[in-house]
């Protein structure tokens, strides 16, 4: 048994027209046992910067912390909001430093550039490398249902709204298919003015 | 003194996986069974046409996916014993018929099966689209649409959103159509693969898709004339030029067609 | 107690210890090795920044071809020095590690006030900690970032740090601090800044001004397609030295 689905969840981000989002399911299990319903792990970095951590739930705890601290420092040193592309850097060398140790977590980032507003996701696997995609980022326990029904439904340039809809029923259809993922989803939709945050009504079985 | 010659074992894995994946969706009075044509053993590819859909009679179509060889064999078994009971009662099998027999030859081997996940789709007697999905034990049931195979896990839930209509709310007016037309399914079908391909490295190379029509049905009838790399393949026709040219079937009853298309090759 | 040589009484030998009068008299003295060094200075344009220093080696049998006062640390910050050149190495060396660190941690070069607070850090380490004496230099810092564009910052031995339009360090720092009030202007351009500085240097220059005796940094504020690295290829750096063909070109207009 992979001790990177031992907890169950996935996460998916997806690119839009000056938008992006990124969404999860919300089970915690220990093994085939679900725990709880309400797990998120989908974690603010900024005010338009997210991050999702599917994997380990232990570790999704510690390194949402570690990731709050070192975000937190840089802010105060540089005086200034962390940036999309060197928040995915900080991730990856986060991770990087317990190369032979890893938390079993693999990043999702999905944020819009200051100033642009350009769309950035990306994904690391659990030893940090980074994986910058134009489309669409998946991962977690259902992330082979969710490459098949993202690369059926995505399309460039979706408004706001269309977005939402792709990427909930990406979402709901591949975790539908995945014992491990479901139990509920949250949706983050975030554009330039603002953070748009629903819980989807989905299956519960 | 000499060294003890005690029992040595040997490893022999009688089975290999060779990629690919299969996908069948039934209509209202056709179906539409679908496979890739790429065969691969680990990296390897061992060829870019290997078929895995076999027109079994007029209305019946087995898509076999899993180990090749035993695949190829179990079709040939299937045939044989189609062969046999037109010879035994003078006219072919019916669908749920040759579903019955699947899971019987299946389970006959249930100690050494045969490792392939079977998918049948064809015409009812009642000239309703039918899909059945075998595993490789006989276990099996009667489906509005089937994804095996490498990419199953990434087709089975896009089918779900789109045949299924799973996870959507139809508008108050507007309930959703319980079977779809033929081309909103060769659409589906289409894309499903090229999905596959762009995600699976075992799926890609050609793509075959079998259509089956109900009795008295036409691809005019269903929108679908003109389509470029389609030919007939009932029995009762010799389309050898391969252009399926409606109006001179001879057919009465149900008929088959064969579409191909090409998928991506890295 | 003793009282013993320097002048300075008990207190000129601790470096931790405050005189009655609160100051540090080691700091005192590292600000006096930097008041003997040679004269460096620094303009911010509206386009850029010019830093320049001049070099005189005490031989003429020195090669002075191998001495470097100005310094690249990174694609985006150059740093020049008046004072002790050992303890300039020495920083150089620190800075540019630091640049490398923050590199591989963050995927991109660190931002001219960052790195500059990272120098002034090790430099005030030196004024509390047992077994060393400070930096026997003041910097100027050269940087070009997208946070605040350029920015030129003066970092004394004591590590406190402070940003200029223009400031000039070293023997001649009052004089040539005078000439740059003169003739700094808020729109200054980068190849006038460059003059203004070649200028300043001369008031006060023993012997002749030539491209073996001069050294010029220039920060060039990047358009946005100069940051869009071309296919195959880096992003020319925001921070360069002028080749002594360059220099002579300026020394000759």
């Amino acid at each position: 048994m992979s001790i990177m689905s031992y907890n169950g969840g996935s996460i998916v981000a997806m690119v839009g027209k000056d938008c992006v989002a990124i969404a999860s399911d919300l089970r915690l299990g220990n093994q085939a046992l679900t725990i709880a319903t309400n797990f998120e792990k989908v974690f603010p970095v900024t005010d338009r910067l997210y991050v999702g951590l599917p994997g380990l739930a232990t570790d999704v705890v510690t390194l949402r912390e570690r990731f709050r601290f070192r975000v937190n420092m840089y802010t105060i040193k540089e005086e200034r909001e962390i940036e999309p592309e060197t928040f995915a850097h900080l991730v990856s060398s986060t991770l990087y430093e317990r190369r032979f140790g890893p938390y079993f977590v693999e990043p999702v980032i999905a944020g819009l550039e200051k100033g642009t507003n350009k769309p950035f996701i990306a994904t690391t696997d659990l030893i940090g490398c980074l994986t910058l995609p134009k489309d669409f980022a998946v991962a977690g326990t259902a992330s082979d249902k969710l490459f098949g029904v993202a690369e059926g439904l995505w399309e460039p340039d979706l408004e706001p709204e269309d977005l939402f809809e792709t990427i909930s029923q990406t979402l709901m259809n591949a975790v539908d298919r995945d014992a491990f993922s479901g139990w509920g989803a949250i949706v983050h939709l975030i554009t330039p003015d603002q953070v748009i945050t629903r819980t989807l009504k989905a299956r519960m079985d | 003194m000499s060294p003890t010659v005690g029992p040595v074992s040997r490893d022999f894995n009688p089975y290999s996986d060779n990629g690919g994946t299969i996908l069948a969706i039934a209509g209202e009075d056709f179906a539409v069974v679908a496979g890739d044509t790429r065969q691969s053993e680990g990296y390897n590819i061992q060829t870019r046409y290997a078929p895995k859909v076999f027109r079994l009679t007029d209305k019946a179509v087995l898509a076999v996916n899993g180990f090749a060889a035993d695949g190829n064999m179990f079709v040939k078994k299937v045939k044989q014993r189609l062969e046999w009971y037109r010879h035994a009662h003078g006219k072919d099998m019916q669908l749920r018929a040759i579903a019955r027999m699947i899971q019987t030859m299946l389970y006959a081997k249930r100690f050494f099966p045969y490792y392939v996940y079977n998918i049948l789709g064809g015409i009812e007697e009642d000239g309703s689209g039918a899909v059945y999905s075998f595993d490789p034990v006989g276990s099996y049931e009667r489906e509005a649409c089937r994804a095996a195979g490498a990419a199953q896990s990434l087709v089975q839930p896009f089918l779900d959103n789109q045949i299924y209509f799973k996870n959507q709310t139809p508008a108050i007016d507007a309930p959703f159509p319980r079977h779809l037309p033929l081309s909103h399914v060769l659409s589906i079908v289409t894309d499903s693969f090229t999905s596959a391909t762009e995600r699976h490295i075992e799926v890609g190379d050609g793509l075959e898709i079998y259509i089956i029509l109900a009795k008295g049905k036409t691809l005019s009838g269903l929108g679908l004339d003109g389509v470029k790399g389609l030919s007939e393949v009932t029995s009762t026709v010799d389309d050898s030029d391969g252009s399926a040219s409606e109006g001179e079937s001879l057919a009465e009853g149900e008929r088959i067609f064969v579409l191909r298309r090409e998928l991506k090759k890295d | 107690m003793s009282s013993a040589a320097g002048g300075g009484g008990a207190y000129s030998f601790s470096l931790t210890t405050f005189s009655p009068s609160g100051k540090l008299v080691q700091i005192e003295h590292a600000l006096a090795a930097v008041a003997q060094g040679t004269t460096s200075l620094g303009i911010k344009a509206t386009n850029g920044i010019v830093i320049a220093t001049e070099k005189k080696s005490s031989s003429i049998l020195i090669d002075d071809s191998m001495i470097e006062k100005v310094a690249v640390i990174c694609p985006n910050i150059g740093i020049v020095y008046s004072g002790m050149g050992p303890d300039f190495r020495v920083l150089v060396t620190k800075a540019r590690k630091t640049a490398q660190a923050y590199w591989k941690l963050y995927g991109e070069y660190p931002p001219t006030r960052v790195l500059t607070q990272d120098i002034a850090t090790v430099m005030q380490e030196a004024t509390q900690s047992g077994g060393v004496r400070p930096f026997g230099v003041s910097l100027l810092v050269a940087g070009w970032d997208k946070v605040r564009g350029p920015s030129l910052y003066q970092v004394d031995p004591s590590g406190s740090f402070w940003a200029w339009k223009a400031s000039a360090i070293g023997k001649n720092m009052i004089n040539a601090k005078t000439f740059l009030e003169k003739r700094y202007n808020d729109d200054i351009s980068l190849e006038d800044a460059i003059h203004t500085a070649l200028l300043t240097l001369k008031e006060g220059f023993e012997g002749q001004m030539t491209e073996k005796t001069i050294e010029i940094g220039v920060v060039t504020v990047p358009s946005p397609e100069d940051l869009v690295a071309p296919p195959g290829e880096r992003v020319k750096p925001v921070f360069r030295k002028l080749s002594e063909e360059e220099v002579r070109d300026y020394l000759a207009l």
